[in-house]
């Protein structure tokens, strides 16, 4: 039989005897131990990206239905980064402070009946308020008391015990939907996206028109013949015939992300509105803010020009969604767009 | 033991990543910016304005938050499989006084930062994981406020320590290998740790809400 080396553990333990009463601790702490690194797994498996990762790679080597999400959803705390409904056409102008109602309105629209009756039973709604975006907003208005607008859409979607807890157990004094969403469980993750879009949209809803409501659609969003590349290209916003020198608005109040030029987009400005929604101005004669300014909503950004890769004087607005470009004109009241395209400047 | 540490080390690599999210997407924006203006100089480089566009700049950033945090994963956190567990507290505590020994008598940036990110990186792991516990148990009412915190703090006690003296050990082991010149130990893995330490203020500054799981 071998012995054991001279200092090595095995001798320094029977050296010193088996200890009484240490049996019960080490396996309290082994046990402790355990339970420490299953935690640390479990946060692993559901709360990373190189979590889904393997949680994919696995499902797909055994042929198991995985929940993983796409890996870049997994920033942000999940939220704004889903896929958005359409939102339903609008049928009159959204009256001020009821943006958010035509949100949840919009969002809750997509849901399955069975679904949308959990969330009116969860909080205390008709079915037929729960259809009504002005009854919504008195909802969400009456539950933002005393707490936030984001707080009030996660209680729509997560019930008010989730919310509150979600309130209290941050560290942040006025918690935004990120903020709340990293206090949840990964169980809501799907009422969190559900919130998350409703306060995009909701925040959409509220969005001004960065220049005169007159100014005519020179070339609507959508996939069009490029004017001067030629071939079917997507136009990712509208173009607003306007001309040189008018002041360009921002539609709502957010921080300057980019106030740059180049020879394509000339000389442009995006704003983030936050909650997922961003606006860009193209095509500027001038620019009158910097980047990381904070601007208001209606305050001006640039002079509309003729500048970068351009047919003619004209603004093109674009609105994004979680980085998606949507058409802004779905987002105000729409207008029969016969009476809306004409001739003018194009990109 | 060893998938523990590199889950604890993943996870707060994740929540430093998600923490820089917003600093990387006005990096991308100002980056942006100035390659567009620079390509669409000359016609033949115009056609690479918009190579990253205006609308796709959001998963841009947080496609390089992503690879940033594999980064991390590849350099602090694979290395966790690689650790062996004493077969008691004594023999580990030895070890560890040995090893920083070791790092008073020939310190490096490697030796120096590595374990202090890997640390900074546990904190902010622990306190998401704590924070999942809470959650869970969030309708259990006082049990999750006890319970945070005793997971808080076994996982800091337990795993984030030795994930700290599991990455001094790797950097001992990388430093002394084939007995470097001084030069060449300094410099050693300098600039992969220097692409760390952002992750590792950013989890200590902006993800280790820890007093939040003793209120």
């Amino acid at each position: 039989m071998r012995r054991a080396p001279a200092g090595s553990r095995a001798t320094v333990r029977a050296a010193n005897g088996p200890r009484r009463g240490g049996k019960c601790a080490d396996r309290l702490v082994i046990l402790l131990e355990l339970c420490a690194t299953l935690l640390c797994l479990w946060a692993g498996f559901y709360r990373t990206p190189a979590g889904a990762l393997v949680r994919m790679t696995l499902a797909r080597l055994f042929g198991m239905h995985s929940s993983a999400r796409p890996l870049l959803a997994y920033y942000s705390a999940g939220v704004y980064g889903g896929v958005m409904p359409v939102p339903t056409p609008l049928r009159g102008p959204v009256p001020p402070g009821e943006a958010l109602g035509y949100g949840a309105h919009a969002v809750l629209a997509q849901l399955p009946p069975r679904e949308q009756a959990q969330i009116a039973h969860r909080a205390a709604l008709t079915t037929g308020q729960l259809a009504d975006p002005a009854a919504l907003s008195l909802w969400l208005a009456t539950t933002a008391k005393g707490s936030s607008d984001s707080a009030a859409v996660l209680a729509l979607f997560c019930g008010e015990e989730a919310t509150r807890f979600a309130r209290e157990a941050s560290a942040a004094r006025a918690p935004n939907l990120e903020q709340l969403a990293l206090e949840l469980p990964p169980r809501y993750s799907s009422e969190i996206a559900l919130a998350s879009q409703t306060m995009m949209l909701g925040t959409a809803f509220s969005l001004g028109w960065p220049v005169s409501e007159s100014a005519h659609v020179t070339s609507p969003f959508g996939f069009r013949e490029h004017p001067i590349l030629g071939g079917k290209r997507l136009h990712a916003g509208v173009d607003l015939g306007i001309p040189v020198g008018t002041p360009v608005r921002a539609a709502a109040a957010g921080i300057v992300r980019r106030a740059s030029s180049d020879s394509i987009n000339g000389k442009m400005v995006i704003v983030d509105h936050g909650r997922g929604v961003t606006t860009a101005y193209l095509h500027n004669d001038s620019l009158l803010v910097s980047v990381g300014e904070r601007v208001n909503r209606g305050q001006p950004l640039s002079r509309s020009g003729n500048s970068g890769r351009s047919t003619g004087p004209h603004l093109h607005y674009q609105l994004d969604l979680a980085g998606q470009p949507v058409d802004p004109l779905n987002y105000r009241v729409s207008t029969p767009a016969q009476h809306l395209l004409r001739a003018g400047g194009s990109d | 033991m060893p998938l523990g540490l590199l889950a604890l080390v993943a996870v707060g690599a994740h929540a430093a990543a998600d923490v820089l999210g917003e600093r990387i997407l006005a990096g991308v924006d100002r980056t942006q910016a100035f390659f567009d203006s620079l390509f669409g100089s000359w016609s033949f480089t115009a056609p690479l304005v918009n190579l990253v566009s205006v609308e796709t700049r959001t998963l841009f950033a947080r496609a390089v938050a992503l690879v940033w945090e594999l980064w991390a994963d590849a350099l602090l956190a694979l290395p966790m499989l690689g650790f062996r567990a004493g077969e008691e507290r004594s023999t580990e505590v030895a070890q560890a006084k040995l090893l920083l020994r070791q790092l008073a008598r020939r310190p490096t940036p490697l030796k120096l930062l590595r374990p202090l990110c890997t640390a900074a990186l546990c904190v902010a792991g622990a306190c998401s994981v704590a924070r999942l516990v809470r959650g869970t148990l969030l309708s259990s009412g006082v049990l999750s406020r006890m319970l945070a915190p005793v997971a808080l703090l076994a996982v800091l006690s337990f795993l984030a320590t030795r994930a700290s003296l599991r990455s001094l050990e790797r950097a001992e082991l990388q430093t002394d290998r084939k007995r470097r010149s001084t030069l060449r130990a300094w410099s050693l893995g300098t600039i992969g740790t220097l692409m760390l330490l952002p992750l590792a203020l950013a989890a200590l500054f902006g993800a280790s809400p820890v007093w939040s799981f003793f209120r």
